[in-house]
């Protein structure tokens, strides 16, 4: 998948996540990873989609400036 | 580095099951079955809800320590709360999840499979020799598992069916995002499971109410986000909760999300199978996934058993499992997703006047097929839908 730099990427709130994994299969380009419960946003990978923000099912997702 | 003939990775339903049974039908084999918390059964995110005549395929609940609750009534309520009791037989339990998945590893151990907590999974890469290496994490220890077939069994996260290149992505559409909290001192029947389906309550999904004891219950809902008005499923939960228990003591909060999907295209490659929620196998029409992923579980097992002892772990002798789970069930999810869709269509105002309609059918003969029809009767644009499902 061609990446182009985005205007904006996801980050999560790691107070506010539960670590549920729900926006892991959301992730088209497969940025999120869930390891060892801790939960990231692969920032060289996001494309700024904002598909996992919504879903959140405690609004831990939201984006930021890539800057 | 060990080797191992079968790999379970996830000790939930469907991989204790899976574990199980490949070890049953192969008691030769090494079998290993990964959980990544430190117990299996928790932290549980799950309503934990489960048909009377699927779980009896496995284990007996009569009596169990793992089954909190028998229901025996089914209570749908139309976004104005009207209530509709449909007629059921035998309909099911509410578990106790951390018993439940607790009691199938004890299965799978019994067995003679090794189940390890604490051990996460972060990767895998097939070389040349048919085995799988699996990067395990196990107490702040890497180590390689080498594995003639890896079962994924890590729901709705998978990694294995990416790490094996299949395609486990979702459209938003059909993730539900849920919410729920665990209600103590409310009134309501203990006996029966209450659904509420509502725009305004769980845009495309629905809230539930099931029963844990006399007056605790797992209060929740699944909503769709795409349909939502901006607020997250904590904040519709919040607001139902508000309206519906104001009193009720909030003991337990767990988040997470349900597929309403259908099975991925392809749940195999080359000694790689994964099952449940991995692999989509939930009931997009109800979101009940723990029989649906043991019977995956039992089939990926078996098959892997048999595919080892005949010294063939290829893709093609793997593609057994997904011809038999789709014969099996994945096909009749296909309709339910049809169903799921037609229901789509129906507004608060058709759900109230569908509930009056059907509360004048005697009870004895309420059925879900019969709701349905009347469903068309009122609303003739689901009929071309609905001839795809009868068809």
């Amino acid at each position: 998948m061609r990446r182009v730099t985005p205007d904006t990427i996801a980050v999560v709130d790691l107070a506010v996540c539960d670590r549920c994994g729900l926006c892991l299969p959301l992730c088209p380009p497969e940025a999120i990873h869930l390891e060892l419960n801790v939960l990231t946003v692969e920032r060289a990978a996001c494309t700024g989609c904002e598909k996992c923000v919504g879903p959140c099912p405690v609004g831990a997702l939201a984006m930021v400036p890539y800057a | 580095m060990p080797d191992v003939d079968v790999l379970v990775v996830g000790a939930g339903p469907g991989g204790a099951v899976a574990a199980w049974h490949a070890k049953q039908a192969a008691p030769e084999l090494d079998v290993v079955l990964l959980e990544r918390d430190r117990a299996v059964g928790s932290p549980v995110r799950c309503a934990e809800g489960v048909g009377d005549a699927g779980l009896r395929e496995f284990v007996n609940p009569d009596g169990a320590d793992w089954a909190s609750r028998k229901i025996t009534r089914v209570i749908f309520q139309a976004p104005d709360d009207t209530e509709v009791l449909v007629a059921e037989r035998g309909v099911g339990w509410i578990l106790d999840r951390t018993r439940f998945d607790a009691y199938l590893a004890a299965q799978a151990a019994a067995a003679g499979a090794a189940v390890l907590v604490g051990a996460e999974a972060t990767g895998m890469s097939r070389n040349g020799n048919d085995r799988w290496h699996v990067r395990v994490k196990e107490r702040g220890q890497d180590d390689v598992y080498r594995a003639r077939v890896v079962i994924g069994a890590d729901g709705v996260e998978t990694m294995v069916g990416r790490w094996a290149g299949l395609d486990t992505r979702v459209p938003s559409r059909d993730m539900e995002s849920c919410a729920q909290y665990v209600l103590q001192g409310i009134d309501f029947d203990p006996d029966a499971i209450y659904l509420q389906f509502s725009e305004a309550i769980a845009p495309g999904g629905y809230a539930w109410i099931f029963p844990k004891a006399v007056g605790i219950a797992n209060v929740g809902l699944g909503l769709v986000a795409l349909k939502t008005d901006g607020r997250n499923a904590r904040q519709y939960l919040d607001a139902w909760v508000a309206r519906r228990f104001p009193t009720g003591a909030r003991t337990g909060y767990t988040v997470g999300g349900v597929i309403v999907h259908t099975t991925i295209k392809k749940t195999y490659a080359a000694g790689v199978m994964v099952a449940g929620d991995a692999a989509h196998m939930i009931n997009p029409l109800s979101g009940g996934g723990i029989t649906n992923a043991m019977k995956a579980g039992r089939l990926a097992g078996c098959t892997a058993a048999a595919a080892i002892r005949e010294g063939d772990t290829s893709e093609r002798r793997l593609s057994a499992y997904h011809k038999a789970w789709m014969d099996l069930l994945g096909d009749d999810h296909l309709k339910y997703y049809r169903i799921k869709q037609a229901l789509e269509h129906m507004d608060d105002a058709s759900l109230n006047s569908l509930a009056r309609t059907v509360n004048r059918i005697p009870q004895e003969k309420r059925s879900i097929g019969r709701i349905f029809a009347h469903a068309l009767i009122k609303h003739p644009q689901l009929i071309p839908v609905a001839a795809r499902f009868f068809v």
